[in-house]
């Protein structure tokens, strides 16, 4: 699992525990962390050895705090093409990769958006960012070296702190995405498969209704606007 | 005259295209390595991937030509290709200019899943670059393009190409090629898209096969010669001949 210095990494990473095994990453040094080995994510042997063995890799794809739009774009295009190759090399046949559902929030409010919709990206680094790593991801699907599953994530909060919050439509709660990603990890989503992760509630801006047929999830946390 | 950036001016196609631009524009030259080449304009060292160099060759500019490409090393592949293409569109953001012309190999649309398998292949389809290195990162680096197109009133023209030949060491190739152009007849394009007014173009992110007139038709060079009025040189076609395969 990469950036293991963002809080939803850790997060997903206590979480998928108990039946899994996870090494964490990030491109820095990450104190108290079990497990943890710090790469670079360059072309070299260390980016080989740190797959070697694994059955999948949860590619996080947060950037570092502080990082330039450069190091951002850098880091989920360049970055994410070593991982994967890497991957490849190595026998890890499958990748789950967060990107979020920022690339999808230009069409109408109105629309019922799906997956199958094409991504409207911004211009803005931390969302073209992740589009691009989306790009990167699905040509190594197309090609058949590898699995990719692309989790489009909301809003990630901590439900309990977001009560006496305004209400966003794009709110998932962490504990929901780390069941989405512990399914994922579980269900056969072949060759190149997208799912947007939020909530299930009426409000809710995108519907979940293909992650919960393909990926069996069941989002606990239905926020509610008031 | 109207001011031109070219970045990566000093690569292989920029001594074909400085000369077809010299005399009728001004020119800012830039690559990251010395230009080997006279001409009226000035030279900048610039490395692509550095945003605040781009932004300041950018300054004053009227158009931007993007000729630079790295091939084989992944971070200078990234560095130029995918990372250029971000700096040189920021920077056309800020300095509010409207025209930019892209390059790139022609898997940056059309990679193997294509190319193995299809004919008449323009470039208005999904594009497929698939995993080679060079593709990707100039398919990201278009991608970037017609991101920043879509938000921002800025024009992209991407020219496509494959393999270059020189007319006068023209001899046969052991399999059959699917693309090619003469060295000079590359450096006709770009007057033309600096010359289009923009409301011709069809979007704010077009894309053009530019190839010559080739026979057995698998990549289609029509719209560029139907938007631009780009006319191919029937300088190579001893290469598609039997009497010199022979």
């Amino acid at each position: 699992m990469t950036s293991a210095g963002a809080p939803l990494a850790q997060a997903l990473a206590e979480a998928l525990q108990p039946a899994h095994t996870v090494r964490l990453t990030e491109r820095i040094f990450v104190p108290n962390l079990a497990n943890f080995a710090q790469s670079a994510l360059h072309h070299d042997l260390s980016t080989n050895l740190l797959v070697r063995g694994l059955d999948a890799v949860v590619h996080v794809a947060e950037p570092l705090p502080g990082d330039s739009e450069e190091q951002q774009i850098d880091y989920l295009t360049r970055c994410t093409y070593n991982l994967c190759a890497a991957a490849v090399a190595e026998g890890v046949r499958r990748v789950v990769l967060l990107s979020t559902l920022d690339v999808m929030t230009a069409y109408d409010e109105q629309f019922t958006v799906t997956e199958r919709w094409r991504p409207k990206p911004t211009a803005a680094a931390p969302i073209l960012a992740k589009h691009l790593a989306e790009f990167t991801c699905r040509e190594f699907a197309r090609e058949h070296k590898l699995d990719v599953a692309v989790l489009r994530l909301g809003r990630v909060v901590q439900a309990d702190k977001v009560v006496s919050q305004p209400f966003d439509p794009l709110w998932v709660a962490e504990a929901d995405v780390a069941q989405a990603v512990e399914r994922t990890l579980t269900v056969n989503t072949g060759r190149w498969g997208v799912f947007h992760i939020g909530s299930d509630a009426a409000a809710a801006r995108f519907s979940v209704t293909k992650a919960k047929s393909g990926l069996g999830y069941a989002p606990v946390h239905h926020f509610q606007p008031g | 005259m109207k001011k031109i950036l070219i970045l990566g001016g000093a690569g292989m196609l920029g001594p074909y295209v400085i000369p077809a631009l010299d005399q009728n524009y001004d020119l800012r030259v830039t690559d990251i390595r010395p230009l080997d080449m006279a001409f009226r304009g000035e030279f900048r060292q610039v490395d692509v991937a550095a945003y605040d160099q781009v932004l300041d060759a950018a300054a004053g500019m009227d158009a931007i030509i993007n000729l630079s490409v790295l091939r084989q090393d992944r971070q200078l592949a990234f560095d130029v290709s995918t990372l250029g293409c971000y700096n040189m569109m920021r920077a056309a953001v800020a300095h509010n200019i409207q025209r930019v012309i892209n390059t790139g190999p022609h898997f940056t649309v059309a990679g193997a899943t294509y190319e193995a398998f299809d004919f008449n292949l323009s470039t208005d389809m999904p594009p497929q670059p698939g995993t080679n290195l060079y593709a990707l990162t100039k398919s990201l680096g278009q991608e970037i393009c017609r991101v920043f197109s879509e938000q921002y009133d800025i024009y992209v023209q991407t020219y496509l190409f494959y393999i270059f030949r020189d007319p006068a060491e023209l001899t046969p190739w052991p399999e059959e090629r699917p693309w090619v152009l003469s060295w000079k007849n590359s450096g006709a394009v770009f007057p033309l898209g600096l010359e289009i007014p923009l409301e011709k173009l069809p979007s704010r992110c077009e894309i053009f096969n530019i190839l010559a007139d080739m026979p057995h038709g698998q990549f289609n060079n029509e719209k560029a010669k139907r938007i631009l009025g780009f006319q191919p040189w029937n300088d190579l076609a001893a290469l598609w001949h039997k009497s010199v395969r022979q």
